[in-house]
């Protein structure tokens, strides 16, 4: 892994070497980042391991899982190595489910006004500031934005939520679910536009066979590999290599 | 080339090697099963190195067999199976945890993140991946890949010090498979039919 130059902003290590490669030394600090990509190409796995690395590095780090069950997510978390549960009742990993948060908040329709915005960003705030939270993932955003509706709330929520988090010196992955054949890269079209990273995940077809990829399309405060690379979701965690350029006109 | 007769001729010559070398090892038909005894059990055997075998030309159910008829210790072997799937019998592979199964050997970059995946759940020491073989793979992709995939693959390997054998069947070589394994390897060794 290339170490950050002298100058440049602190990173945020991900932990996974291709990406911290790819990245010349991590995420930098305090960025919101876009993880984006359809279903099933590694988006929650990668979250995870990012967050996993880190608490085991002794930051700590907070899952706000949205669409599934935070103990449904744990049952079918990869057996990773380096994960040990130990995480979790120390306090270093923490799972909370934004629906119990919704139902504690008061927040029981469709959807969101301005003021049920900025009472759901204070919240999470003042649980990231509490828990003395560096690493944050909410999986995923696009669910909360069908809270929002309007682009402009989804814009409203998004700028607040990152500069909550990047106030309390977390570094934020906000997940982000786009439709399979999708060349924008979120399904609002706002996500994207404010977030200081994005991270393409997809699937591509090449002569029959499914490649996982990933991309970094843009990362505010650093230099990066914008190529595609292929990835492998395993036990020592996400191995990344890139994809060959020779089959690229071959599809 | 070097021209070599007998598996004990292929280990020698495999121990002269420095770490990080590449070697492509062409063999006749008729040698393959020396060649294995040379390089499996003669050679990665003896140093008690974790062999990484990527194999695209027979399952590996198949070498387990070759190699259990050779008296060959094949607990130190991890195969990276990239046949299995395509014949569909992929069952014996999914219970031997020692095989990972590479949908087709047209996934060049999966064989590669087996390869890694294996090279870092290593406790070894010494490693050596073997590729068997560029001609089986080369039925399958087309040469511009196949030569990056080498480069690519090879490059990683020397980086990390392990020890990287293609082999090559002659009765099936061309002067353009040649040409992209001399490219990347740094010697060559030539396991001959017998006249």
């Amino acid at each position: 892994m290339m170490p950050p130059r002298t100058g440049e902003r602190e990173r945020c290590v991900t932990g996974i070497d291709g990406l911290d490669t790819i990245l010349y030394g991590g995420i930098p600090r305090d960025n919101t980042v876009l993880l984006t990509g359809s279903c099933g190409t590694g988006k929650t796995s990668l979250a995870l391991e990012f967050l996993i690395h880190g608490a085991v590095a002794g930051e700590n780090s907070l899952f706000i899982s949205v669409t599934e069950n935070s103990e449904k997510l744990l049952a079918n978390i990869i057996p990773y190595k380096f994960f040990d549960r130990d995480l979790i009742k120390s306090g270093k990993l923490v799972f909370v489910d934004l629906p119990a948060m919704y139902e504690r908040l008061g927040m029981t329709k469709a959807e969101l006004t301005m003021e049920e915005i900025d009472l759901l960003v204070a919240a999470i705030g003042n649980l990231a500031k509490e828990l003395s939270i560096r690493r944050l993932v909410m999986d995923s955003i696009t669910s909360v934005c069908y809270k929002l509706k309007t682009p402009e709330k989804i814009r409203d929520f998004i700028l607040k939520l990152s500069k909550t988090l990047s106030d309390l010196n977390c570094t934020s992955v906000l997940v982000s679910e786009i439709a399979a054949q999708s060349s924008a890269y979120s399904t609002f079209g706002v996500e994207e536009a404010i977030s200081d990273g994005i991270v393409l995940m997809a699937n591509m077809e090449r002569r029959g066979d499914l490649l996982r990829t990933l991309q970094v399309i843009k990362m505010r405060g650093t230099m990066h590999s914008r190529a595609k690379y292929v990835l492998d979701l395993t036990p020592m965690g996400v191995l990344l290599v890139p994809l060959l350029k020779g089959g690229s006109s071959a599809t | 080339m070097t021209d070599t007769r007998t598996a004990g001729n292929v280990a020698r010559q495999l121990n002269e090697l420095t770490p990080g070398s590449a070697v492509s090892l062409q063999m006749s038909v008729d040698n393959y099963l020396d060649v294995m005894r040379g390089v499996l059990d003669m050679y990665a055997g003896k140093r008690d190195m974790d062999t990484i075998y990527v194999t695209a030309t027979i399952s590996f159910e198949a070498i387990k067999r070759i190699m259990a008829a050779l008296d060959i210790d094949t607990s130190k072997v991890y195969f990276v199976d990239c046949i299995s799937h395509i014949m569909m019998g992929t069952e014996a592979a999914q219970k031997d945890e020692r095989a990972s199964l590479v949908e087709s050997p047209t996934m060049l970059e999966n064989i590669m993140l087996k390869v890694e995946y294996l090279m870092r759940r290593s406790q070894s020491k010494e490693k050596l991946v073997v590729i068997d073989s560029i001609n089986s793979l080369a039925i399958h992709n087309n040469n511009w890949i196949l030569s990056e995939f080498l480069h690519i693959l090879v490059s990683g390997l020397r980086i990390k010090d392990a020890y990287t054998i293609i082999l090559s069947v002659e009765e099936h070589s061309t002067p353009e498979i040649a040409n992209m394994v001399n490219l990347v390897c740094d010697s060559g060794i030539r396991a001959a039919k017998e006249e």
